[in-house]
Order: C-alpha cells, then sequence, then structure tokens
C-alpha cells in the first residue's frame, strides 16, 4: 500500500510546527536557561511558546477551503469545522501561556511550557480525526501531559496529591474507554467513525455492544468531567497550578466536548434510545439525560458550600457540563451546534474566570474566598472582568453565557416538538441556574462588598490585562452577536 | 453455563460444546492440585497441638534471627534508570512491525520511522544532558 | 481444534474486573497503577483475539494493540514518577492517606 506523504504533512502542518517548538523550547531553556532568573526565563521561553503558536496557526489558513479525508480510514481529517476548532484550541493554549508568564511554576521553566504544548498538540489531534485509535492516542497524549502539568508545583504537597489523584481515576476511565473500544472494534470490524456507525445501523443492538458504548461513554464522561465521573476534578482543579488548572477546565474540555459530539452523532446514531419523560428507551441519550441531571444538581449544590475559590469553579464546571449534556441528548444538529457554541463560550468565559484567579490569588495569599475580600478596591479592571465571566457563567443577559444555554434549552425543547419528551430536564436546568446564581454571586459578594483586610493595590502586568480583557471582549461579542458563528457552526454541523 | 444466543454476533460457545467436554480432564487435574495441598493443611489444623512461642513465631525458626522490615529501600535514584527504560524498551515495539515489513516499504516510510527513531534519540539527549543517567 | 473466540472474551472481561477490582479496593498506589495495568492488558487481550478471529483480513486489531501498549508504557511511566514525588512529601503511598484536598 502507497501513501502519499505530502497532504498528510500539509494537514499536520500545525501540529508539527508545535513539536518543534516544543522541543525549541526544551532546548532553549536548557542552553541559557540556567544563569537567568526564573522569571526572566519564564518571559523568555513563554515569548517563544508564544510566537510557536502564533506560527502553527499560519498552515489552518492554508486550509481553509479543504474538506479532505486524508488516509484510509478518516485518520486524518481536514474540514471547516475541525478548523475553527483547531484555532480556537490555538487561542485558548495563547491565553494560557500568557497566564503562565506571571506564574510561580517552579524551576522547571522549558519543562513546563514543553509540556503546555505537547498537550495542546493532543487536543489539536483529537479534533482532527475520525478515527477510534488516532482519538485513543490523541486523548492519551492531552492527559499525560495534564498530568505532568498538575504536578508542577515540586514543593507544594496539594500539587503532587491532586496530579497522583487526576492521574489514577484518568487511567482507569483510559482503561474503560480502551476496552469498550475493542469491543466495539471486535463486533463491527472498524475503528473509524463512519464505518462503525454504518455496521451499527444495519446490525442493530447488541449486548456486548452496548457494553462498549457504555466502557466509551465511562471513558469520555471522566474527560468531560460528568458525575458520577467528576471525582478527580475538585482535587485537581484546586491543587494545580492555576494556569494548568485554566487549561484543564478550559482547552481539554472543548476537545473532548468535540470528540464527544463527533462519536455520539456519527458512530453511535444507531443507539441513541431516548429520554423521553415517560418514554425512555435504552441508548445513550439516556444514559446522558441522567448524568446530565445528576451533574446539573452535584455540581451546583456542592458548588454551595465551597470556600475555595477553584474549587468553586470546579465545580461550577461539573454543572455547566450537565448543561451541555442536555444539548446531546436532543441528539440534533440543532443539539449539536447548541453544544459546540456552549463549548466555546463556556471555555473563553472559564478561562477568564481562572486567568483572574491565578493573577490575584498569588499576590492576595492564598484562592480561599476570603482571600478575594475587597478586591474591587485593590485590583478593580481584573475584579470587572471577573464580574463579566462570573455573570455570563450564571447566564445573565447579554453575555455569551446566557445565549449559549438558551440554545441549549431551546434544541432540547424543539427536538420533540408534540409531546416536549425533554421538558423535565430544561426546567431542572433552569432551576439549577437560578441556584447557581446564589454562589456566584457569594463570590461577588466577597470581591465588592466585603472590606479587605488589607487596602494596598494589586499591580497585575499589562500583557496579563491584555489577555483577560481579550476573553472578556469575547464573553461580550458572543452574547452580543452570536448570529454569524451560529449561523457557521449550524451549516457545517448538519454536514458532520 | 449456558450463554448461547447473549449475543447476535454468536461469539459464545454453547455447553455442549465438544470443545468442553474435550477439556473436562483438565478440569479433574485442576480440583486434584487444589485438594492435594489444602488437605495435608486441614489435617495438620485439626490434629496437631498448638503452642505458639516467640522463637517458634520468628521468620526463620533455625536460621538468623532477622532485622527490621521486609520492606527496605533501595536507593531512590535507581528508579529514573528504570522509567527510562521503560519507555525506551517499549517505544522499539513499532520497530518491529517495520522491520518485518521493511523489504516492500516506500521510502516515504523510512522517513517517517527516522523521524520517530530522531524523537526517541531527541528523548535520550535530553535525560542525559540532564543527568538523568549519571550513576551516582 | 483451537479455543473458541467466546472464551478469549470470557478471560479478557475477567481479568478487566479483576483488575477493576484491585483498582477500586486497594490501598496502595503501586498495586493500583498494577491493578490500571491488568485492565489495559485485558482490553489488549480482547484486540488481538477478535483481530485473529473475525477481522483478520487487515491489521487493524493488531495495530490498535501495539499503540495501546505503547500507551500503556508511557502511562505507567508517568504514574510510577507520580507515585515518587507524592512518596517524597508522605513517606507513604498509602493512597487513603492523602487528604489534604477535601471539600
Amino acid at each position: 500500500m502507497s501513501v502519499a506523504y505530502a497532504p498528510i504533512v500539509r494537514a499536520l502542518g500545525s501540529e508539527t510546527a508545535l513539536v518543534l517548538v516544543a522541543l525549541a523550547v526544551l532546548t532553549l531553556d536548557f542552553i541559557i536557561g540556567r544563569k537567568r532568573e526564573v522569571a526572566k526565563r519564564r518571559e523568555l521561553v513563554g515569548a517563544v511558546a508564544l510566537f510557536g503558536l502564533a506560527l502553527s496557526a499560519v498552515p489552518l489558513v492554508g486550509q481553509v477551503g479543504m474538506t479532505n479525508v486524508l488516509l484510509p480510514g478518516e485518520t486524518l481529517v481536514v474540514n471547516p469545522l475541525v478548523i475553527i476548532f483547531k484555532f480556537v484550541l490555538i487561542v485558548l493554549t495563547a491565553v494560557t501561556v500568557l497566564i503562565s508568564i506571571d506564574h510561580d511554576i517552579g524551576t522547571h521553566v522549558g519543562e513546563y511550557f514543553a509540556m503546555l504544548l505537547f498537550g495542546a498538540i493532543g487536543m489539536l489531534l483529537l479534533v482532527g480525526t475520525e478515527e477510534f485509535l488516532t482519538i485513543f492516542v490523541a486523548l492519551e497524549l492531552t492527559s499525560i501531559s495534564l498530568y505532568v502539568l498538575t504536578a508542577f508545583h515540586k514543593n507544594s504537597l496539594r500539587s503532587q496529591e491532586a496530579a497522583l489523584k487526576y492521574f489514577l481515576f484518568g487511567a482507569i476511565a483510559t482503561a474503560f474507554l480502551l476496552f469498550g473500544l475493542s469491543y466495539i472494534y471486535g463486533l463491527t470490524g472498524a475503528t473509524n467513525l463512519r464505518d462503525i456507525g454504518a455496521a451499527l445501523a444495519k446490525k442493530g443492538t447488541d449486548p456486548l455492544l452496548g457494553v462498549g458504548l457504555l466502557c466509551v461513554l465511562v471513558g469520555l464522561g471522566f474527560k468531560v468531567a460528568m458525575v458520577p465521573f467528576h471525582l478527580w476534578a475538585p482535587d485537581a482543579y484546586e491543587g494545580a497550578p492555576t494556569p494548568v488548572t485554566a487549561f484543564i477546565a478550559t482547552g481539554s474540555k472543548v476537545a473532548s466536548f468535540f470528540v464527544l459530539v463527533k462519536v455520539l452523532m456519527v458512530a453511535f446514531a444507531g443507539a441513541v434510545g431516548s429520554a423521553y419523560w415517560g418514554a425512555f428507551e435504552s441508548g445513550w441519550a439516556m444514559v446522558l439525560g441522567l448524568t446530565a441531571t445528576a451533574s446539573m444538581v452535584l455540581g451546583n449544590c456542592a458548588a454551595i458550600v465551597q470556600r475555595n475559590v477553584k474549587r468553586l469553579l470546579a465545580y461550577s464546571s461539573i454543572a455547566h457540563a450537565g448543561y451541555i449534556l442536555v444539548g446531546l441528548v436532543a441528539a440534533s444538529s440543532t443539539g449539536a451546534t447548541a453544544v459546540l457554541f456552549y463549548v466555546i463560550v463556556y471555555a473563553i468565559t472559564n478561562l477568564g474566570a481562572f486567568g483572574v484567579v491565578a493573577a490575584l490569588a498569588s499576590r492576595a495569599g492564598g484562592d480561599d474566598l476570603e482571600h478575594f475580600n475587597g478586591m474591587a478596591k485593590r485590583a478593580p479592571f481584573l475584579s470587572l472582568l471577573m464580574l463579566v465571566f462570573v455573570l455570563s457563567l450564571a447566564g445573565i443577559p447579554p453575555l455569551g453565557g446566557f445565549f449559549g444555554k438558551f440554545y441549549l434549552f431551546a434544541a432540547a425543547v424543539e427536538c420533540d416538538a408534540e409531546m416536549f419528551g425533554l421538558l423535565w430536564l430544561v426546567a431542572l436546568g433552569i432551576v439549577m441556574s437560578a441556584v447557581s446564581l446564589y454562589y456566584y454571586l457569594v463570590l461577588m459578594k466577597h470581591m465588592y462588598v466585603l472590606p479587605a483586610k488589607d487596602e494596598t493595590r494589586i499591580a497585575t502586568p499589562g500583557h496579563l490585562k491584555m489577555a483577560l480583557a481579550f476573553c472578556a471582549a469575547g464573553v461580550v461579542l458572543l452574547g452580543v452577536f452570536p448570529e454569524p458563528i451560529l449561523a457557521l457552526l449550524k451549516a457545517l454541523v448538519v454536514r458532520l | 453455563m449456558d450463554v448461547c444466543g447473549v449475543s447476535n454476533f454468536n461469539v459464545f460457545p454453547c455447553v455442549n460444546d465438544p470443545y468442553l467436554t474435550q477439556y473436562l480432564f483438565v478440569a479433574v487435574f485442576v480440583l486434584v492440585a487444589v485438594l492435594f495441598p489444602l488437605v495435608p493443611l486441614a489435617l495438620v489444623r485439626v490434629l496437631a497441638p498448638r503452642k505458639p512461642s516467640p522463637t517458634k513465631n520468628a521468620t526463620y525458626e533455625c536460621g538468623l534471627v532477622s532485622k527490621g522490615d521486609s520492606w527496605i529501600q533501595f536507593r531512590a535514584g535507581y528508579y529514573l534508570y528504570a522509567l527510562v527504560y521503560v519507555i525506551f524498551a517499549v517505544e522499539t515495539i513499532f520497530l518491529y512491525p517495520w522491520a518485518v515489513a521493511f523489504g516492500g516499504l516506500s521510502f516515504g516510510a523510512f522517513v517517517a520511522m527516522m523521524v520517530f527513531v530522531l524523537l526517541l534519540v531527541e528523548g535520550l539527549v535530553y535525560a542525559w544532558a540532564k543527568g538523568a543517567l549519571d550513576w551516582k | 481444534m483451537s479455543v473458541p473466540l467466546g472464551y478469549y472474551l470470557i478471560l479478557g472481561g475477567v481479568l478487566f474486573a479483576i483488575g477493576l477490582c484491585g483498582a477500586l479496593t486497594r490501598k496502595n498506589a503501586i498495586a493500583v497503577l498494577m491493578s490500571i495495568e491488568i485492565m489495559f492488558n485485558a482490553a489488549i487481550l480482547n484486540f488481538v483475539v477478535f483481530w485473529y478471529y473475525l477481522h483478520n483480513g487487515a491489521l487493524t486489531g493488531q495495530m490498535f494493540a501495539l499503540f495501546a501498549i505503547a500507551v500503556a508504557a508511557a502511562e505507567s511511566a508517568v504514574g510510577l514518577a507520580l507515585v515518587i514525588s507524592v512518596y517524597r512529601h508522605y513517606k507513604s503511598v498509602d493512597v487513603n492517606e492523602m487528604r489534604s484536598l477535601k471539600g
């Protein structure tokens, strides 16, 4: 079998650029880093990483308009939807790098940025494939990079412990994923999503296949932190260095949800089942309907009692995974569009929120709610940005979070126009959004109302402010003008 | 155990499968092998008198007195060699199929594998430069 | 007469179950790691067996097994490194003793 290598190299342009830059970053820090201070090294190496990310966006421009399936079996796919998501992931990584430059990440600066780039490569590969072997390897590349990044506070016990917990849960989930994939491969004879979908449609459901499907859902459900596979999330989010938390909560979520949408809509379309009230049918829609319920309830209720801001945001992100799953349960192209739109909004919002926490917590002495008392006076600009992010997470119009949630719930209502079978899920989602408003406002109370012990101003470097303001602008823009990107996504999803 | 018809794909065998009867004597052997050590142990339990004493309960009743815990520690430095070894030993798994099919492969496949080996070498150089391979 | 496919699948399922039980009940992080490796091996066994019995026209199953072995090795190397760095702080690898993160 002869393979044409030129189109593969072209399709992998961004990934190749990132690999080279990651190796360059390692070498650079090793050769000239030794003699300088850590802060200087972070600036230098971070600048190179940013340059590399900019470089990796260039091949994407060249791919616009391509709709190619490369290599037999859809191992590499290039189409406008993939290009959009690769671009989003590169931007998210770039903002993470900007946050990291200003954050204490220990003395292994080169390794830190190299791992960040390796994780980004995994995410890019993950969105650019429709084949399970590549999905598996890319998912592992991302996860292993994130495990290592979580442990980067070498002297912090919490960081090490968080990494080990994240790793153990993650490895079990990976084993489930692999085991499920082995059944799916065995019973359909295919590993690419389209062929699996076709084989499923022909053969109908089968108990062994059901086991395989469930195992795959466990594996992917872990990556998106849905209840009951969420146990790692609060610990990992709290213990990891905050820029890494931001990366786990956004980049890895975006890539995982993108894959989840593709896997469910393309490969498992024959095993949807139903989560309509009173008409439950076994299938992934039913399973996800139940996990969405559990995620929304547990995430929001557990967030209320948290005293640590990162932990609070962790539970809030579990709740958001629940909202996003509601869109998936609808199992329609409208639902998939809403999911993809919300994932982008959610990622930008959360990246901004964690970025503000990263910038303020190290200078305020900690990341508990008390440390944020009176922040509005100490850091007015960042507090204002935090207000925008938090209101968007709570779903207040006219911010991106509101429209994202609106489209999710609208898709769920509309998918069964006669009986409104998913109304129960939507009603629960709305009630839970109201609950979430409480803990978001508690955070705001600490920042805007309660007095601070120490009133000194907190100075933050300009590039960090710019990056976070960029996120806030994105949140507002997606709220005010959601139509263009929504229409674009909709047109592309239909062709999925 | 009757699992016939559990799957549409007919992957599970049935009980009257000749395959099972053929292996019946293995089952008998397993049974005997389990009983053989268990019966004398049970007999000893029932018949032997029991008078425990510290000397008798020592790890080696008629050997040297053992010192310390059995969970002794090795030098932690060694684990780095182990980790590096695990990675390099397993990554060569990709070289085997490549080597076996070498005759029928295109030049592109050769270049692709060289890139892979280059990445491995880069990892080795990194470990070396960082001092992970120094015997301290 | 060779062993029918179903027996291998039962073996794979039992191995996976053993690994899962170990991973969920063991206190020692290294033992958990070993249990996870057993789970991986169950899946790899499934791939090879399915390839051999049902889909031996293409090499997909073998390739999947090779990649899974390599990925499992990388994962266990990272896992061991994490266990050691936790051990340096706690002087123990007992998962139940790790309680600095709660809530």
